[in-house]
C-alpha cells in the first residue's frame, strides 16, 4: 500500500517536472535537423514470412526489404524508374533487350563486390525448380537470358517486349543478394542473418515472434537520387517489434516504448492526432485494391446472377464508415484508384441494392428459405466460403469480413462463412479449392503485374478460376507495350471485363498504411510510387 | 472448557451461511438459466448488425451500447448465455459422467488396473487444465464440440478420484461385506450398495466444477478456440472487443461482467452446498 502511494507521488512529480519545463511549447514542432546516431524502436503489425527478399510476399513487410537489400532501379514518385544500383540502362529498338550499366562502387556488407555477376547470379536463382515459381512464372516470364558482357555492364534479353522487367528490377523480388549467400545460406528461402545485400543497414538479429533488429552499414555510400541525403544512414539501430495487435501498439506508442508505429487503426486515430506529442500520417499504397474474388469454377458462383447479387446485397460504404469510421477509401475496381490505370468511370456503377440482390437471386433459383433465414435451392443453403490466412489479415479485414458477413445475410440471405486459419490451412482450402471467396490486395508498384497474377489463366493467384482468352490477350498486350497511352487503354478495358461484365469481384478498399510516431522522429514518409511505409535509411531521432 | 466455548461460538459464526449472497446468486444463475432457456424472451436476434450505429454508448435503445459490427452487445449477453453456460454443463456432464465410471472401475477392479488408472488420473492432473484442454483442441480442431469435450477430459479426473477414494472407503463397509456375505451379485452390489453412497460428494464438485468449465471455456474462447464468429460467446466477445476498449469499453467489460457474475454465482452456490455437505451447519 504504502510503495503504491509513494509510486503514485513519484509519478505526480514526474508529469508536474515534463509539465514545467515545456510551458506551453508545443511539443510537436518536428525533429528539427537531422542528426546521426540513436536507436529507435518501431512496432510493426505483421511478422514478415520470410527475410529473402526474393520469396517476399507481403506488403507489410516490404518496409523492412530496403533496408538490408537494395534493387538495380527504384521509383520515383509517378510511377516511373530512377537508377540505383544501376547508373542507368538502355533499351533496344525492338524492346527485347535492356542493357543496364552498374555502379562500380558497392559492395555486399558480407564483402563480396556488387558486378554483373552477381546480378546474373540472382536472376538465375529463379530458375532453380521450387524456388519461387510464382515470379518465374509471371514476371520473368519472357526472360530469355542474362549476359554479363563486362562488370559493370549486364544485358537482359527477353523473348518478347515486355515492360513488367522494369518493374521486377525495382521490386524486391528484383532485390540483389549476395551471390555468396545465395550459395552458401543453409536456409536460403527463410533469409535471415546469413543473407548479406548492401543496403545501409545490417540485420544482425532476429528473434521469431518478437522482433528484428539491425544495425547501421557504415560503408553505405550509394543512395538513390531522390533519398533525400547521401552516406550512412542517421540511426545507429533500428528494432522492429512485431506487436500483432493494433491496441497494443498504440498503448506502445503513447506510454514511449516505442517511437514508431505502422497499422494505426481507423478508430484510435482520434487518439493520436489529439496528442501533440505525436505525429500521424497516411500513404495509399499501389497496386490492387482489397477485394473478394468469386470463385467462378463451382456453384454457386459459377451464375454471374449470384456473384451479381452479393455485390448488390453489400453497402460497402455503410460497412467500411462502420468498420474504418470514415477512414477508408472506397475501391470501384480491381485496380487501386493511386493508379495511373485505374478506371474512373466505374465508380458507383453497381453495389449496394439490396432489391435486385434479391431479384437476383429469386431469378437464379435460390428462392426458398431455411429456418436460419438462408436462401436454399433443392434443399441446399446458398453458403460461399471465405478463407482468411492469418499472417495476411491486416486493417481488421477480420472484422471487415464480419460486417459483410452480417450485410449479405440481412439483405439477401446469403450464408458468408468467415474462416481465419493458419497460413498451412488456408494454401490446403485454395489447393483443394474449398472456397467460394478468396480476399486479396496486392501492392505490386505496377500494378500490371498484379493483374496478370489474379486474372490471367495462367495467373498464380488466379482464385477465380476466371480462363477467357480476351482476358488473356488483353493482359499480355498491356505487358509487352512500353506506351503509357497504350497501356491505360488496354487496362482499363480489363477492368471494364472483370468488375463489370463478367463481376468477377467485390472491390472494397484501397489498402493505405497508416504510420504514426513520436515528434522527436525525422524523416517519417512513404515509399515512392509503392506508398507503403519507407525504410529506416531516411529516419532520424532529433529532441 | 471455558476457553473453548467463546472459539467455538467464533467459528459457527464464521460458517453461518452467507443468506444474502446466496439468494444473489440463486437470482443471477436463474436469469442465465432462463436466458439459455428462452433468450427470445429478453433478446432480439444477436446478428444483427448495423454499420451505421457502431461502438455506440449503452442507452435506452441499446442497454449495453454496440459493438464493432453495430450489433446490440445486450442481446448478445443474453444469447451467449446459451453458448457459455451450455458449453459448462456439458462439459461438467462428460466430466462427472466419465469420472465417476472411471473412479467406481478404478476402485472396484484388480489392483493392477487400480494402479493403470490412477497413474493415468495423475499424469492427467499433472497438466494444467487450460493446457490440456489445448493440446485436445490442437488435435481434434476448434469449434463448439471439441471445447466441450476438451474442458470434460481437462476437468475428469478430479472427480475420478474422488469417486475412486470414495469407492476403496465404501466398498469395506460392513453393510458391503455383508451384501457380499449374502451372496448378492456384482452388478447388484455396484448398483445399489457402492454407488449410491459414493456420489454424495459428486453435486458439490459439479457444481464447483461448472464455474470452473464456464471459466474455461470463456477463456479459450478468447483464444478463438471455441465457437467461430459471429457466435455470440462471452469468451469471443470480450476477444472481439478488447481492440477496442479505451474507446467503447461496453463492448468487453459487459460480457466480461457476465462471466465473472455467472462464475461467482455458481462458486458461491457450490461452496454453501459443500459446506452442507461436510455438516458444518445445521
Amino acid at each position: 500500500m504504502r510503495r503504491t502511494r509513494s509510486a503514485a507521488a513519484l509519478a505526480a512529480v514526474v508529469l508536474a517536472l515534463t509539465a514545467a519545463c515545456s510551458p506551453g511549447e508545443p511539443a510537436a514542432s518536428g525533429a528539427g535537423q537531422p542528426v546521426s546516431g540513436g536507436s529507435l524502436t518501431w512496432a510493426v503489425e505483421t511478422e514478415p514470412i520470410t527475410f529473402n527478399p526474393h520469396q517476399y510476399a507481403q506488403a507489410k513487410a516490404r518496409l523492412l526489404v530496403w533496408n538490408t537489400f537494395e534493387a538495380l532501379l527504384t521509383h520515383d514518385d509517378k510511377g516511373g524508374h530512377l537508377p540505383w544500383l544501376a547508373t542507368g540502362y538502355e533499351t533496344s529498338p525492338d524492346g527485347r533487350t535492356y542493357t543496364f550499366k552498374l555502379r562500380t562502387d558497392v559492395s555486399f556488407t558480407d564483402g563480396t563486390r556488387f558486378d554483373a555477376a552477381a546480378v546474373k547470379a540472382n536472376v538465375d536463382q529463379f530458375a532453380v525448380e521450387g524456388y519461387n515459381p510464382t515470379v518465374a512464372a509471371v514476371q520473368l516470364r519472357n526472360l530469355d537470358r542474362v549476359e554479363v558482357i563486362d562488370p559493370a555492364t549486364v544485358a537482359f534479353h527477353l523473348e518478347r517486349p515486355d515492360v513488367l522487367l522494369l518493374d521486377f528490377l525495382s521490386s524486391p523480388q528484383g532485390a540483389q543478394v549476395s551471390p555468396k549467400s545465395l550459395k552458401e545460406a543453409k536456409n536460403l528461402k527463410a533469409g535471415g542473418p546469413e543473407l548479406a545485400g548492401t543496403g545501409p543497414f545490417v540485420l544482425d538479429r532476429y528473434t521469431a515472434g518478437q522482433e528484428v533488429h539491425f544495425t547501421r552499414n557504415p560503408a553505405y555510400q550509394w543512395a538513390p537520387a531522390n533519398a533525400g541525403h547521401t552516406g550512412p544512414a542517421y540511426l545507429d539501430e533500428i528494432t522492429y517489434r512485431f506487436l500483432k495487435e493494433p491496441s497494443v501498439r498504440v498503448g506502445a506508442l503513447t506510454s514511449g516504448q516505442v517511437q514508431v508505429i505502422e497499422g494505426v487503426p481507423a478508430t484510435d486515430e482520434a487518439l493520436i492526432t489529439g496528442n501533440d506529442r505525436l505525429t500521424f500520417a497516411r500513404g495509399l499504397n499501389s497496386g490492387s485494391a482489397y477485394s473478394y474474388y468469386f470463385n467462378t469454377a463451382h456453384a454457386p458462383f459459377d451464375d454471374i446472377r449470384v456473384r451479381r447479387a452479393f455485390r448488390e446485397a453489400v453497402d460497402v460504404d455503410a460497412v467500411l464508415q462502420g468498420v474504418y469510421r470514415g477512414s477508408a477509401t472506397r475501391a470501384w475496381s480491381v485496380i487501386g484508384p493511386t493508379s495511373p490505370f485505374y478506371d474512373k468511370s466505374l465508380e458507383k456503377t453497381y453495389g449496394g441494392d439490396a432489391a435486385e440482390a434479391n431479384r437476383l437471386l429469386d431469378e437464379a433459383g435460390w428462392t426458398t428459405r431455411d429456418a436460419d433465414g438462408f436462401r436454399t435451392k433443392d434443399g441446399k443453403r446458398l453458403t460461399v466460403r471465405l478463407v482468411q490466412s492469418a499472417p495476411f489479415v491486416r486493417d481488421r479485414r477480420d472484422v471487415l469480413a464480419q460486417a459483410v458477413q452480417a450485410a449479405v445475410k440481412q439483405s439477401a440471405g446469403i450464408d458468408l462463412n468467415v474462416a481465419l486459419v493458419d497460413q498451412g490451412a488456408a494454401t490446403q482450402a485454395l489447393a483443394d479449392g474449398a472456397y467460394e471467396v478468396f480476399d486479396n490486395s496486392r501492392a505490386d508498384t505496377d500494378a500490371g503485374a498484379a493483374l496478370n497474377l489474379l486474372l490471367h489463366s495462367a495467373g498464380a493467384i488466379n482464385r477465380t478460376g476466371v480462363k477467357d482468352p480476351e482476358l488473356d490477350r488483353l493482359l499480355e498486350e498491356g505487358q509487352a507495350s512500353t506506351d503509357q497511352a497504350a497501356r491505360n487503354g488496354t487496362y482499363q478495358r480489363v477492368q471494364r471485363l472483370t468488375v463489370t461484365d463478367q463481376a468477377l469481384i467485390l472491390p472494397l478498399y484501397a489498402p493505405a498504411d497508416q504510420v504514426a510516431a513520436a515528434a522527436t522522429v525525422g524523416g517519417l514518409g512513404f515509399e515512392p510510387t509503392a506508398g507503403v511505409p519507407g525504410s529506416a535509411y531516411h529516419l532520424w531521432l532529433g529532441k | 472448557m471455558t476457553v473453548a466455548m467463546p472459539r467455538l461460538t467464533a467459528r459457527r459464526f464464521a460458517l453461518r451461511p452467507p443468506r444474502p449472497p446466496i439468494a444473489a446468486a440463486t437470482v443471477v444463475l436463474g436469469l442465465a438459466l432462463t436466458a439459455v432457456a428462452w433468450p427470445s424472451l429478453f433478446a432480439a436476434d444477436p446478428l444483427a448488425a448495423d454499420p451505421l450505429h457502431v461502438l455506440e454508448a449503452p442507452s435506452a435503445a441499446h442497454w449495453f451500447g454496440t459493438d464493432q459490427l453495430g450489433r446490440d452487445v445486450f442481446d448478445r449477453v443474453v444469447h451467449g448465455a446459451r453458448h457459455s453456460l451450455s458449453i459448462g454443463v456439458a462439459a461438467t456432464v462428460i466430466a462427472v459422467g466419465a469420472g465417476i465410471l472411471l473412479g467406481l472401475l478404478a476402485g472396484l477392479t484388480h489392483r493392477a488396473a487400480d494402479e493403470v488408472l490412477s497413474r493415468g488420473f495423475d499424469a492427467l492432473a499433472a497438466f494444467p487444465l487450460v493446457l490440456l484442454a489445448l493440446l485436445f483442441i490442437a488435435i481434434a480442431g476448434t469449434g463448439t464440440v471439441s471445447l466441450i469435450v476438451a474442458i470434460g477430459i481437462a476437468t475428469l479426473p478430479h472427480h475420478a478420484r474422488v469417486v475412486r477414494a470414495q469407492t476403496l472407503v465404501v466398498r469395506q463397509a460392513p453393510y458391503v461385506t455383508h451384501a457380499v456375505a449374502f451372496g448378492a451379485s456384482r452388478t447388484r452390489l455396484v448398483l445399489r450398495h457402492v454407488l449410491p453412497n459414493v456420489l454424495g460428494p459428486i453435486p458439490v464438485l459439479a457444481m464447483i466444477g461448472l464455474g470452473e468449465a464456464v471459466l474455461i471455456a470463456a477463456g479459450l474462447s478468447f483464444l478463438g478456440l471455441g465457437p467461430q464468429p459471429p457466435s455470440p460467446e462471452w469468451g469471443a466477445m470480450l476477444s472481439e472487443g478488447r481492440g477496442y476498449l479505451h474507446i467503447a469499453w461496453w463492448a468487453s467489460v459487459l460480457p466480461g461482467c457476465a462471466v465473472t457474475a455467472t462464475v461467482i454465482s455458481l462458486t458461491v452456490i457450490g461452496r454453501h452446498l459443500q459446506n452442507r455437505f461436510e455438516g458444518r451447519h445445521q
